[in-house]
């Protein structure tokens, strides 16, 4: 199984220069800040639907599609709890559903789900060294670039490892989902263990190895990867900033609020 | 622009006078200069909190082009010595530090880790940790990049770095969808990129299948032929019989310093310092003959100087019917027809989302008391079938019987009383403050009241010969140590039968038979035993059944002296016979180690 999201399918996103889709992560970002209502937030999804047609990124949301559907629904959940306006539906102690909070609580899921759907695309066509780059080009310091993105190197070994901790716990017989919240934090022990101290001797290693390699030698190190700005990535600039107005400007009429009708 | 022209794939960027071999994978060697590559001067070095010196007073010098191998138990030193020409000890490594290193002549006094990268490249044994980028490509250029090289000079060194280790046209590929041997030949690749002058490889094949293995160790001869400087640490003598000289440690001390054909006669000594002396080496020394042979051609003649009555090579080969072949461990039983099955897998077949199939129409039966052991390429699906056996993966097609119920209505849990299962790495399951707590977990989990657990970590600690340990922190215990744990902890259920991944993996030779004498014992007590390893004179001298998987399918499924006779099922498979077995063939038989092929020479004479 691949341990990274990056997916190799050549698309025009992929090929663009990292800076754009460093940017790009950014307007995305800032676009969905802005707005609230689920309505307003559906063109995004689209684009990004299309996105991941164009980019062949949906494996990456099948790996990861739980995550997306659990997040939006107990994000909705969790308004109907905290969000108490407009005429109750149902309206329990705990549950007040509403079209307000329904639509509120179904706003608040789509944003997460589209930040995450974002990060996934970025993820699934910049590769850890052009993101090291782009960060260096927006002048980001070599190594503050260089840990963020170990950092994405280094997550998919240590879930790999804690997945096979919890496969040997559960062949000796260890139930993880014994007991109250405080109790099963308590039964993570004998897996929190193993791979802390294996992410120690990982982590050791790794940094053996890098230096082994002359990482450290260079404050600015020279870069394999050439990316001149092509007449794609100045469209690409252009529309992403049209995006980032535009829903500014739903923001500033009013329209991506959940009070607009 | 000289210094941005394509030359030889690799040069030296720290040897102004070097000469260039074109076309050549190593370095122009500073020939006829009186400094050696790289020399340690009287060096101690103990690590923080170490009761003992890692190294004490090793003198070692690494003549231009000259390859040396070093060998030695765990602990020996063997790993802190190369550390030392790359300043990772003392400069990474906390610890007191004492001596000289030399690079060429130059001594290393204050320099980082990272400075010492263009002169002295250093392949670890560990991939994981040291290939982190998405592409081949990208790999290679990583060092290049650190030292500030012009993009141009980085993008032209790039093919021939891959050129040089046989990777031509990866450039694209994800390091981590390559083999293992392919991973780590890149490894080196993205060393010699730099055009070191040294290159120290730590047990670079200790994770790798039998063809990995030779092709990193062809690899390495090929650089050794063209002039590159290097040290190889190694466990498997017959590996290092190409080097110059070897390096025998013991302890922090240089035991024994000498050429191969010095060295590999001297077998007890190899195998008190936890090295595997050579098969070939002690076949002759069976048969009273004192010399070394540098390979099986060598040997098969300084036998049949002395054996003339041997049947001539291609003769037929006997597999087993000869009465010298009656070892009870190597006879091929058929223990499957008379007890019932323990497992029974039927035509199973597995992939994972989006990913090709890994399994593929697997059916295979295993009863109590076989010893069977899984053998083929890495990612020819044995841990993937071994995981369905547990239930630690759903079959997409086909059904698992575990003692004649349906395992997929059987909790992993539950299965565990029946199958245990060793994980490869020990390190993925220990987190208990003592051995002894350590072992009670399973126990514990089922339910078992405190006396049962206390007998059952009595007998299991027994078993594994740590019960005098049962106090001991397990994260002090050495790695055959920590092995021979997860045994005894997955033991404590009492299954019937015993999964091991790769239960040698990193461990000494001594310390592999020490493994291997156990799992031996809790075959004879009637456990049945599913092996999963790389380690050919493993399946030789302790299976007794060999299940060879290839692509997803099981292509052979019988006895181990059958499969060794079958050079079609060889060729195809990724395994090499143990060079007695090789050996014995050329007279006509089978033979599963060296005793039994010199008791068989023996007996015709």
């Amino acid at each position: 199984m691949p341990i990274y999201l990056y997916i190799d399918h050549g698309s025009v996103v992929h090929r663009l220069n990292p800076t754009v889709k460093v940017f790009a992560l950014f307007v995305m970002f800032w676009s969905v800040y802005w707005v609230d209502h689920p309505l307003a937030l559906l063109p995004l999804g689209a684009l990004m639907i299309v996105l991941a047609q164009l980019t062949g990124a949906w494996p990456n949301f099948y790996r990861l599609r739980w995550l997306f559907i659990l997040l939006i629904f107990f994000t909705t959940l969790a308004w109907m709890v905290f969000y108490r306006k407009g005429p109750a539906l149902i309206d329990t102690p705990i549950i007040h559903l509403s079209r307000a909070s329904l639509t509120f609580g179904l706003g608040r899921g789509l944003k997460l789900a589209e930040l995450l759907a974002t990060s996934v695309l970025f993820l699934s066509t910049t590769k850890v060294e052009e993101f090291t780059a782009g960060l260096a080009r927006i002048g980001v310091p070599y190594r503050v670039g260089f840990a963020i993105t170990l950092a994405f190197r280094l997550a998919p070994l240590f879930i790999d490892s804690a997945l096979t901790v919890v496969q040997a716990q559960s062949l000796r017989g260890y139930d993880f989902n014994r007991g109250g919240p405080l109790e099963r934090v308590k039964r993570y022990v004998p897996v929190v263990v193993p791979v802390f101290m294996g992410a120690l001797r990982k982590a050791n290693n790794m940094a053996m190895a890098l230096e082994a390699r002359g990482f450290g030698m260079s404050a600015m190190p020279t870069s394999y990867i050439d990316f001149p700005i092509r007449p794609r990535d100045r469209v690409a600039y252009a529309l992403l900033i049209g995006l980032a107005a535009i829903y500014f400007l739903i923001y500033w009429t009013g329209y991506g609020s959940i009070s607009a009708k | 622009m000289d210094a941005v022209k394509p030359r030889g794939p690799h040069q030296a960027l720290a040897a102004p006078d070097a000469r260039e071999a074109p076309g050549a994978i190593g370095v122009a060697v500073e020939q006829g200069t009186a400094h050696p590559a790289a020399a340690l001067d009287d060096v101690t070095f103990t690590y923080a909190g170490g009761d003992r010196a890692a190294l004490s007073h090793v003198t070692f010098a690494l003549g231009a082009g000259e390859m040396v191998g070093v060998m030695g138990a765990s602990g020996a030193g063997k790993s802190t010595l190369v550390k030392c020409l790359n300043r990772i000890v003392p400069a990474f490594e906390d610890g007191a530090f004492s001596g000289v290193v030399r690079i060429g002549g130059r001594v290393l006094g204050d320099e980082r880790v990272c400075d010492a990268a263009p002169i002295v490249g250093m392949v670890f044994q560990d991939f994981e940790a040291q290939l982190f980028s998405t592409n081949a490509a990208h790999e290679i250029a990583f060092a290049m990049e650190q030292v500030g090289m012009p993009r141009e000079e980085i993008a032209a060194r790039i093919a021939p770095a891959l050129a040089a280790v046989g990777l031509i046209g990866f450039d694209d590929r994800d390091p981590t969808s390559l083999s293992g041997g392919e991973k780590q030949r890149l490894a080196i690749a993205a060393v010699l990129a730099l055009r070191p002058a040294v290159v120290a490889l730590d047990e670079p094949t200790t994770d790798l299948d039998p063809e990995g293995k030779a092709e990193v160790f062809a690899l390495i001869r090929r650089m050794r032929s063209d002039g590159l400087s290097l040290v190889v640490i190694e466990h498997e003598a017959e590996e290092l019989r190409g080097c110059d000289r070897i390096v025998i440690l013991r302890e922090g001390e240089i035991i024994v310093h000498g050429a191969p054909a010095e060295v590999m006669t001297r077998l007890d000594l190899l195998e008190d310092c936890g090295v595997h002396p050579p098969d070939l080496n002690r076949v002759l020394s069976l048969l009273g003959i004192a010399a070394h042979a540098a390979s099986i051609d060598e040997a098969e003649a300084l036998i049949r100087a002395r054996y003339t009555n041997l049947p001539a090579r291609g003769a037929s080969i006997d597999s087993g019917g000869a009465p010298a072949l009656a070892d009870p461990l190597a006879a091929p039983t058929d223990d499957r027809a008379s007890a019932p099955p323990i497992v029974a897998v039927r035509d199973l077949s597995f992939a994972y989302p989006y990913g090709p199939r890994v399994l593929d129409g697997v059916s295979l039966t295993i009863a109590a008391g076989e010893f069977v052991a899984i053998i083929g390429q890495n990612g020819s699906g044995k841990t993937t079938l071994a995981k369905h056996l547990v239930g630690l993966l759903a079959p997409a097609a086909g059904t698992i019987m575990i003692d004649g119920r349906d395992r997929a209505a059987l909790r992993p849990a539950e299965t565990a009383a029946t199958v245990g299962y060793v994980f490869q790495n020990p390190d993925h399951q220990i987190f208990a403050a003592t051995v002894a707590d350590e072992v009670a977990f399973g126990p514990r989990n089922f339910g078992l009241d405190a006396a049962e657990i206390a007998r059952r970590s009595d007998e299991v600690l027994r078993a594994v010969n740590l019960d005098t340990l049962g106090d001991r922190d397990p994260f002090l215990l050495s790695k055959g140590e920590r092995q021979r744990l997860a045994v005894a902890s997955v033991l404590a259920l009492r299954p019937r039968m015993l999964i091991l991944d790769e239960p040698t993996t990193g461990l000494d030779y001594r310390e592999q038979r020490r493994m291997m004498a156990l799992v031996g014992d809790l075959n004879r007590a009637g456990i049945a035993i599913v092996m999963i390893t790389h380690t050919p004179w493993l399946v030789a001298e302790y299976a007794r059944r060999v299940v060879l998987m290839r692509h997803g399918r099981v292509t052979f499924d019988g006895a181990v002296r059958t499969f060794l006779a079958r050079d079609d099922l060889l060729a195809g498979s990724s395994f090499r016979a143990p060079e007695a077995t090789a050996l014995g063939r050329r007279f006509g038989v089978v033979a599963l180690g060296p005793a039994e092929l010199a008791a068989w020479i023996k007996g015709r004479a």
